[in-house]
């Protein structure tokens, strides 16, 4: 059933996902073991393919929502049997830059990998990131710019984190970005596709 | 010889005398390098030019597309703006369901086009001319719908999509049969199709809804003895191979964000490259010597006798001086004694 919910997630199908999601539950399985080997092995599948261009942007989003409508069901059960996020992870696009598929994309996907996401929109001045780590405990600050001239905001945002004394790593990306720029500027973080950025901050934030 | 000549002559490999030139600037350029921005007009004219709409009915907008705050575009799409000099993008979608779509209203202005003022502006011109075509049916759809909205459509395939599809479509026919009745060479369509390491939607999907689209503006285009350009931001290199069986005369892309030897290994005397420099590095923060190299490289890959023209966007963050070197460098690798 769990590798059936896999193959409806990547498919895109929402209705199959919840009725498997119920009948999980009915039949007893632990919502977090659904999780961890029905949704999340799901994501992960759909996240390696994006990345070798097999599947696209409207595949990604169709399976996204149906990963959301899973955990939907999921959510009370994981919060009873007291199931922690893998973390809390602040993203947003940086200040001038409108640009909000490959954002949005990245949040999706580290939502589907069990991240707890606050979601700042596009245009984000450096205030904002810190205001909501503090408030949210986030693990991870993340930034999306696609523009060179945006891009130079990232600087500002790690700058801001460290005169601040916050102790939240910063991760990068976005179609211009690159590990070296990433390097230059002090992130802690970058990947070049969403899949990737799961990879990266999972791996940023169990360091911690 | 004229610029036109030069054009046409790289369009059908004819060895011109030198290669034409046309330089893109966003209006970031004019107001972050207004003095530079004139002098490198100057010293390098465009070959290649747009005509004027020459509406006789202004088309219904509000606001400044270009300015911070909303600008609404004449098919009613709503763009929320933060900065000057570059364009906003759709929060509230024109379409957020289908209901809307009996009322949507096409941009009628746009086919009340002067048409003796633009064979005037041609014949005035020794310049090449492009129509001030508009069509770009996936970038409206997503404007309309909202990007994701859009994505979720073309994955879902609602009745309302293909019904939205014809009509866009539809007036983007009527525009290009309008202005290829016109003395311009030729007539213009673009569509941003790529992110930067691969196509934003799959190929199969984009050729079975999209590739019909702009086989038919090239159809319209040659069946009136006009040249097709084409513009398509983003790595685009899984439909070239499309592009070019549809017959599209010249392709505007990001070649940089491609293999630019492969592309010229497979598609070079094929159709003619409208240019590009990357402006996502090399523009922006490379130096003029590595900006002539990457000409050096575009030539190298893509010039057969033509089949390249000499064309960079000034557009954010692009410093003048990579801009001149652009030029500087196609002008240096054919003068005609070499
Ligand atoms: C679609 C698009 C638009 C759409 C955006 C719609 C939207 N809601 O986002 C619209 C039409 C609105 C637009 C507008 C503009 N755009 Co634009 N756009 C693009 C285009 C074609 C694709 C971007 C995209 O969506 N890719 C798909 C997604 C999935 O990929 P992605 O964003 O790269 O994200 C992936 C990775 O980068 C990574 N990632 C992304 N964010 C993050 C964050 C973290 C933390 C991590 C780890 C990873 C990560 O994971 C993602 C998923 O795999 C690119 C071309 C390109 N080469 O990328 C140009 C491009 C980015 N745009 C460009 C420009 C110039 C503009 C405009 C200024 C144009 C204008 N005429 O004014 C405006 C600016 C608007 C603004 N104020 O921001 C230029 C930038 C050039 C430069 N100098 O940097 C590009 C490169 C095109 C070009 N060649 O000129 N654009």
């Amino acid at each position: 059933m769990l590798a059936a919910m896999q193959e409806a997630l990547i498919a895109g199908k929402k209705a199959e996902v919840e009725s498997l999601v119920d009948g999980a539950l009915a039949g007893g399985v632990a919502a977090a073991r659904i999780l961890d080997e029905g949704l999340i092995p799901g994501m992960e599948r759909l996240g390696e393919q994006f990345k070798r261009n097999e599947v696209f942007i409207p595949e990604v989003l169709v399976a996204a929502r149906a990963m959301q409508a899973g955990l939907a069901k999921l959510e009370p059960h994981l919060a009873k049997a007291g199931v922690k996020p893998r973390g809390i992870v602040v993203i947003g696009t940086v200040k001038g830059d409108l640009h909000d598929i490959g954002k949005n994309l990245v949040a999706m996907m580290l939502r589907g990998n069990g991240f707890k996401i606050v979601d700042l929109g596009v245009d984000v001045a450096p205030e904002k990131y810190l205001d909501a780590a503090r408030a949210s405990g986030a693990g991870a600050i993340a930034l999306s710019a696609l523009l060179t001239t945006t891009m130079v905001q990232m600087k500002n945002v790690v700058e801001a984190v460290k005169k601040a004394g916050l102790a939240v790593p910063v991760v990068v990306g976005g179609a211009p970005v690159t590990r070296d720029y990433a390097d230059r500027i002090g992130a802690d973080g970058f990947a070049p596709d969403a899949a990737s950025a799961v990879e990266e901050i999972g791996r940023i934030i169990a360091a911690r | 010889m004229t610029s036109r000549e030069l054009v046409v002559d790289t369009l059908e490999f004819r060895g011109p005398a030198r290669v034409p030139r046309q330089l893109w600037t966003l209006p970031w350029a004019e107001m972050t390098w207004p003095a530079e921005l004139a002098a490198l007009r100057a010293r390098f004219p465009d070959d290649i030019v747009s005509s004027p709409a020459f509406l006789r009915e202004p088309p219904r907008t509000e606001g400044e597309e270009y300015e911070p705050g909303v600008f609404v575009d004449e098919w009613g799409c709503r763009f929320e703006n933060a900065q000057r000099g570059i364009i906003g993008q759709v929060k509230e979608p024109r379409l957020r369901d289908w209901s809307g779509l009996d009322g949507l209203r096409v941009p009628r202005e746009r086919l009340t086009v002067d048409l003796a003022e633009v064979d005037g502006f041609c014949a005035a011109s020794g310049a090449f001319v492009l129509a001030k075509t508009g069509a770009r049916p996936f970038e409206l759809l997503q404007s309309l719908r909202g990007p994701e909205n859009l994505y979720v459509d073309l994955a879902e395939r609602p009745k309302g999509l293909f019904r939205l599809i014809d009509a866009v479509h539809a007036f983007f026919r009527e525009e290009m049969e309008l202005w290829a009745s016109t003395e311009v060479d030729a007539l213009v369509f673009a569509d941003d199709w790529g992110g930067q390491t691969g196509l934003l939607v799959a190929p199969g999907l984009w050729r079975e809804l999209f590739k019909p689209l702009y086989r038919e503006y090239v159809e319209i285009a040659h069946r009136n003895g006009k040249y097709a350009f084409m513009h398509s931001d983003g790595h685009i290199a899984a439909i070239l191979p499309d592009l070019v069986e549809i017959g599209l005369d010249a392709l505007n892309a990001q070649i940089f964000c491609m293999d630019v030897a492969e592309i010229g290994r497979r598609f070079a005397g094929k159709l003619t490259f409208w240019g590009e420099v990357d402006r996502q590095r090399l523009l922006p923060s490379g130096t003029p010597a590595e900006v002539a190299a990457a000409v050096g490289e575009v030539h190298r890959a893509l010039w057969r006798g033509g089949g390249a023209i000499a064309q960079c966007e000034f557009g954010p963050g692009a410093r003048p001086e990579n801009v001149a070197a652009v030029f500087e460098a196609w002008e240096a690798l054919t003068r005609p004694a070499m």
